[in-house]
């Protein structure tokens, strides 16, 4: 009997561990913030500063950096985005580092439908997204203060039935 | 281990705790609302800290722990998911916010909507429904660059009906209590040059032109004089416009790219498509 208590105790104390983490443990240090995953990234892409010194694109006040401004991406998805025979409509987001050599890396996407409610498009509009995101070339190393510093871009894509209504930001 | 954060950082915070005011934590308190009024204590030790940062986040969910349907929180938290793009996380937060304070929180989701991601409906709907909450006071966007009728114009401009969105312009201009926005005569300028009224173009964006002279407004006011096959306007305007563009007197926002912003390569394109175009002397 005894023996049955310690049991349940046990397993109820390491099913509360797992539901009951602690709030410290919701958050990296931004929001936001992706973590290396040898899975996906692969190793060629290297950060130049460290991991806690990875900034928003937006901390530099300058907007897009690319070459060709933002006229390029939208070139680039005219000239190479196939539209796709769908009614699913929504948003696509891929966010990405561009490192102090603009070099990029650590792509990662969500997606939801036009009510922002998440759920995955037609594979032939996300992948495609994808890839064209990362095949995206000249994005400019950026500084702040007189320093080169990795930053976090993302692109977000307006899907309108198959379509790519609009760019942001 | 502590972060010292660098310059950018500590000035963007600064500038959202300007524009994204703490509530009064003691109105709470004088309206009986002990339970809020511990939850924005609570909220208050964000403050100092990056939006994005952990522990701006976990002050504000303990502020939410204290009262669930304390609105400032999810707003504040919302800030770091719209300016990562996180459009999920960010409107999940919002429609909270919205559900427990709509006339307090409509502006900056209906703003958002549009600014962030082009949901033109989106942000209709909640401006109209906000103008119905508070008999049309709405105010301006979180940047101030706007006043929210003029982007329920442009809101309407964008799903194809410019004249409604002209009529909107209209009635805000006639306000005489309305300080027109950096770029609104621009659009109301562009506008007009879309729907071929080229007259009222140029006199929108001769408005501009005193107030804020910018790459755009000379650019839109090229195209204007190339349709009306005034060549010396044209190339004059076009020159400005390129110089302007050079040495940085354009549309901007760190976050995200205006409706009807240009390009340099729109400049350079318009010079190509210019000179191929036959001017037949001045206009009408």
């Amino acid at each position: 009997m005894i023996y049955r208590a310690i049991i349940i105790f046990a397993f109820a104390s390491l099913l509360s561990c797992s539901v009951n983490k602690k709030p410290e443990q919701k958050y990296l240090r931004w929001v936001g913030d992706i973590e290396h995953d040898s899975s996906v990234d692969g190793n060629d892409f290297k950060l130049c500063n460290t991991e806690n010194d990875v900034r928003q694109y937006f901390n530099m006040y300058k907007g897009l950096q690319i070459e060709g401004e933002k006229k390029m991406i939208l070139k680039h998805f005219i000239e190479n985005y196939q539209p796709v025979k769908t009614k699913e409509s929504g948003w696509i987001r891929v966010r990405f580092i561009v490192n102090c050599k603009g070099e990029t890396g650590r792509f990662r996407m969500i997606e939801s439908d036009e009510n922002y409610q998440e759920r995955t498009f037609d594979s032939k509009i996300s992948k495609q997204i994808f890839q064209l995101t990362k095949s995206l070339q000249g994005w400019k190393p950026q500084k702040d203060d007189g320093k080169s510093v990795d930053y976090y871009q993302y692109l977000v894509f307006k899907i309108s039935n198959g379509n790519i209504e609009k760019i942001m930001p | 281990m502590k972060l010292i954060l660098p310059l950018s950082i500590i000035l963007s915070l600064h500038l959202s705790t300007a524009l994204f005011g703490q509530p009064n934590c003691n109105w709470f308190k004088y309206q009986g609302d002990m339970k809020k009024y511990e939850a924005c204590l609570a909220s208050e030790k964000c403050a100092g800290h990056y939006q994005f940062s952990k522990e701006y986040q976990l002050a504000l969910d303990n502020a939410i722990d204290i009262d669930s349907s304390f609105a400032y929180a999810y707003r504040a938290k919302s800030t770091a998911y719209l300016k990562s793009g996180d459009f999920i996380s960010w409107k999940r937060l919002m429609d909270t916010a919205v559900k427990y304070n709509a006339s307090d929180n409509l502006d900056y989701r209906g703003w958002c909507r549009f600014q962030f991601f082009r949901d033109y409906q989106g942000a209709i709907d909640d401006i109209l429904l906000l103008k119905k909450l508070t008999n049309n006071r709405i105010g301006y966007s979180i940047n101030s660059d706007y006043h929210l009728d003029i982007a329920l114009s442009l809101c309407y401009k964008s799903i194809g009906q410019p004249e409604k969105a002209i009529e909107i312009f209209l009635e805000k201009m006639s306000d005489s209590t309305y300080s027109p926005g950096l770029f609104d005569f621009i659009h109301l300028g562009v506008l007009y040059l879309e729907i071929g009224d080229y007259k009222k173009a140029i006199e929108y964006l001769n408005i501009q032109e005193s107030t804020n002279d910018l790459a755009e407004n000379r650019f839109y006011k090229a195209i204007t004089y190339r349709h009306l096959k005034d060549k010396e306007n044209w190339e004059l305007n076009l020159n400005k416009s390129k110089a302007y563009y050079k040495s940085n007197k354009k549309m901007f926002d760190p976050y995200t790219e205006q409706i009807d912003k240009i390009y340099l390569e729109d400049i350079l394109e318009e010079e190509k498509s210019g000179l191929q175009q036959p001017f037949g002397g001045k206009g009408k």
